[in-house]
């Protein structure tokens, strides 16, 4: 088993990645580390998005090409998130995730 | 061999640091937990043959969305306040666990149509062809220029002084 | 390659550079929007030109420049206008922003067009986050507390659903090897039902391609971010994102999951199912909700999320039929236009009277049927039309979703969103009753400025006549949805 490196490995890694973030986004105060957490579940979807380009698609490496464009996104992302919270903390002096109310519908 | 024995250890180191990220009481600390994480996930790259990418990893993630998220911790001085959780920690973890256990056996039991062909090396080359040569993805290039733009327009307006 | 079809975006593009740099430039404000709406006219101008005819998909078949594409790429430009137009008076509360605010607004608008024609997995998602992120910092202009922390719900909520929906999509393309629509409901066309059955990663991926989706177009339960985000965000804004970011959205799950994945029959009756399921509780919880809210604007998100759900009877009824039935492809895009008209028209006249009161409190619409009284009438149309009673352009698009709803043999649906089109009535008529029988607590006239008063009409006009002539609309409807037709 600890030779015979396959597809599935990766993609089970890259669940439980997802799985762990997925748990931070939901069950964190701090917007800061619901941030950081999105940030892992986004590298998950990039191990999955390689993992599918190295043994689906070798020679055309679609899935590395896709994942180029989600580092875009991340970053793109994580710059207005905290030009955001610099200008929350600004106001109320605290990114407490409750505090704003985040799951009341 | 050599493969294998790296993914054991990134893969492991991975899991470790994405813990510490949910887990460590110092933010800061699971700051640094995060960066360890992005690191190992670009040695990933590197035993899935992906060159080119393992290293815009380390310079994008690595780089510049690490510091970012610090600079972000030392403005907002929450260190202080330490890594809270909220009242969902005990569905979170069962809806977490639930995800998990439904994408594990997902992946296990898809017969992925895997070829055996041999993974281009270097891919440097095959990228550039593939993002701006005849027939590539020149589309998504040009939005993601409108998408660099519009993110640079928010974050000056969201982030200066009314 | 034809780069000719490509000029509406570009000019997109380019106006929105353009307002960028005027405005370091001119002290003159009024000269951006004349820039940002040249730039709408002719980026419709150009669509107009090139509806009727048949083009082949651009950019290596990434996107697409059929009927489908045009009549969205139509309707969110006008959509826009619109927004333009109400934004004019109001965007005096954040004065040193104006050249970025109209920037943002042409380049999400960009975005949605190409959400409505991009065919291939990767464009859509970039094409989606390039809408999404402009309106992560639409919503937080206004810069107060309110408008900030909606901001940060709406990023945070938004990327969580953006990495589910990467997620499925990375599961789509590993199971098929293809990112482009086609390809991939060419390779599920050749693989032999039952094998498919036994493979859960495409239906996990279709699961998480649809919550990703219903977050964009406010399906329960993918709703949470609505309430607050529609109260904090400018009118305008909010306006915007309760009629484009919709239409965009169905545009996106139109031609996905009709492209990709309407055939074999029984996949898209598995989607079909969740459809009509997500169609049941959006109409349930979005209608009661509205009802004990006290808050205009509050108010009219929940009723978004029960249009949203009216939006996916017709979705539900084209996964039952996908073979035969032009007309639940037809009737979502009808009411699409008629809900975006509505809904604009009743959003500036919301402007034009929360502009006096400087309140949104329905309590401190009492009286104003005396007050405005042809905003009020102009409101009055607006949520009639949203309740779905005749002469109004709403009752024609309901009419039509729910006949192709019973034409699919999903009659039981239609009943559930009778009960739930009547009960929406009491938190609708309410307002028109504070409006016109409550007694004023002042007497002044509330004058409204020419620019919000010309969006008003056009949006009313348009309500009128998708009422009473729909014949028209639905023949342009129908045209615009043929390319889905196997």
């Amino acid at each position: 088993m600890l030779n015979n490196l396959g597809l599935e490995h990766y993609l089970v890694l890259s669940a439980i990645l997802f799985a762990i973030g997925l748990y931070g986004t939901l069950a964190k105060r701090n917007a800061i580390i619901i941030l950081m957490c999105i940030e892992l579940m986004l590298n998950a979807v990039n191990i999955t998005l390689v993992a599918f380009s190295r043994y689906v698609t070798p020679e055309l490496l679609t899935g590395q090409i896709f994942a180029i464009f989600v580092i875009i996104v991340a970053a793109a992302e994580i710059a207005m998130g905290v030009a955001i919270i610099l200008a929350i903390y600004r106001g109320i002096e605290s990114i407490d995730a409750t505090k704003i109310n985040l799951m009341k519908w | 061999m050599g493969l294998a024995i790296g993914f054991w250890i990134s893969a492991s180191v991975i899991i470790a640091a994405a813990l510490g990220v949910v887990l460590l009481r110092n933010i800061f600390r699971a700051a640094l937990s995060l960066i360890l994480c992005f690191l190992m996930v670009a040695g990933i790259y590197i035993t899935l043959s992906a060159d080119f990418l393992a290293a815009v990893q380390i310079l994008v993630y690595v780089g510049a969305i690490s510091v970012l998220i610090i600079l972000a911790i030392m403005m907002t001085r929450e260190v202080q306040r330490g890594n809270l959780s909220n009242k969902l920690q005990l569905p979170a973890f069962i809806v977490a666990l639930l995800f998990l256990g439904v994408l594990v056996l997902t992946v296990t039991n898809t017969p992925w149509p895997i070829t055996d062909t041999a993974p281009v090396v270097p891919t440097t080359t095959t990228i550039a062809s593939r993002l701006f040569g005849e027939g590539g993805f020149i589309l998504p290039v040009e939005i993601a220029a409108a998408l660099l733009l519009s993110a640079i327009l928010g974050a000056i307006v969201l982030a200066r002084e009314k | 390659m034809n780069l000719a079809l490509f000029i509406p975006e570009l000019t997109l593009a380019v106006f929105a550079l353009l307002v960028i740099l005027l405005d370091l430039f001119t002290e003159q404000k009024r000269l951006l929007v004349q820039v940002s709406v040249s730039g709408l006219v002719i980026s419709a101008g150009v669509t107009l030109a090139m509806w009727g005819e048949s083009f082949p998909a651009i950019f290596n078949n990434m996107l697409a420049v059929d009927n489908f594409a045009l009549f969205f790429k139509l309707l969110l430009l006008g959509v826009a206008f619109l927004v333009i137009l109400a934004s004019i008076s109001y965007t005096q509360k954040f004065a040193r922003f104006q050249g970025e605010y109209y920037a943002l607004v042409l380049l999400s608008t960009l975005g949605m067009m190409l959400m409505a024609a991009t065919t291939d997995l990767i464009a859509i998602y970039i094409a989606l986050e390039l809408t999404s992120l402009s309106l992560y910092a639409l919503v937080g202009f206004l810069k107060d507390s309110k408008s900030t922390e909606s901001s940060l719900k709406y990023l945070l909520l938004g990327a969580i659903a953006s990495v589910v929906l990467l997620y499925g999509m990375a599961l789509i393309f590993g199971f098929t090897g293809q990112t482009q629509l086609g390809e991939i409901a060419r390779v599920i066309q050749a693989m032999s039902p039952q094998t498919i059955l036994s493979f859960p990663a495409l239906t996990l991926g279709l699961v998480m391609l649809i919550t990703g989706f219903g977050f964009k177009i406010a399906a329960v339960p993918f709703q949470m971010w609505v309430p607050d985000v529609y109260e904090g965000a400018p009118t305008p804004i909010t306006a915007y994102l309760s009629v484009a970011s919709k239409a965009a959205g169905f545009a996106l799950i139109l031609r996905v999951f009709f492209s990709a994945f309407g055939l074999p029959e029984w996949l898209s009756l598995n989607w079909g199912i969740i459809f009509a399921f997500l169609a049941v509780i959006g109409m349930t919880l979005g209608n009661i909700a509205a009802i004990p809210q006290t808050n205009i604007k509050r108010m009219l998100g929940y009723s978004s999320i029960a249009q949203a759900g009216y939006l996916l009877v017709g979705m539900a009824a084209m996964g039952f039929s996908p073979v035969v039935d032009i007309l639940g492809r037809s009737s979502i895009i009808f009411f699409l236009t008629s809900y975006a008209l509505t809904n604009m028209g009743a959003f500036i006249a919301i402007i034009a009277i929360s502009n006096k009161l400087d309140s949104d409190l329905i309590d401190d619409y009492t009286g104003i049927g005396k007050r405005a009284p042809l905003v009020a009438l102009a409101l009055t149309l607006c949520l009639v039309s949203l309740i779905g009673m005749p002469p109004a352009a709403g009752f024609m698009a309901k009419f039509y979703i729910f006949s192709a709803a019973v034409r699919s043999n999903l009659l039981w649906l239609v009943i559930i969103a009778v009960i739930n089109s009547v009960i929406s009535a009491y938190y609708y008529l309410r307002v028109v009753n504070v409006m016109w029988l409550g007694k004023a607590a002042s007497e002044e006239k509330i004058s409204s400025p020419g620019t919000l008063r010309l969006g008003l009409v056009l949006s009313c006009l348009g309500v009128l006549l998708l009422g009473i002539i729909p014949g028209f609309a639905m023949l342009l409807a129908e045209f615009a949805a043929r390319i889905f037709v196997f």
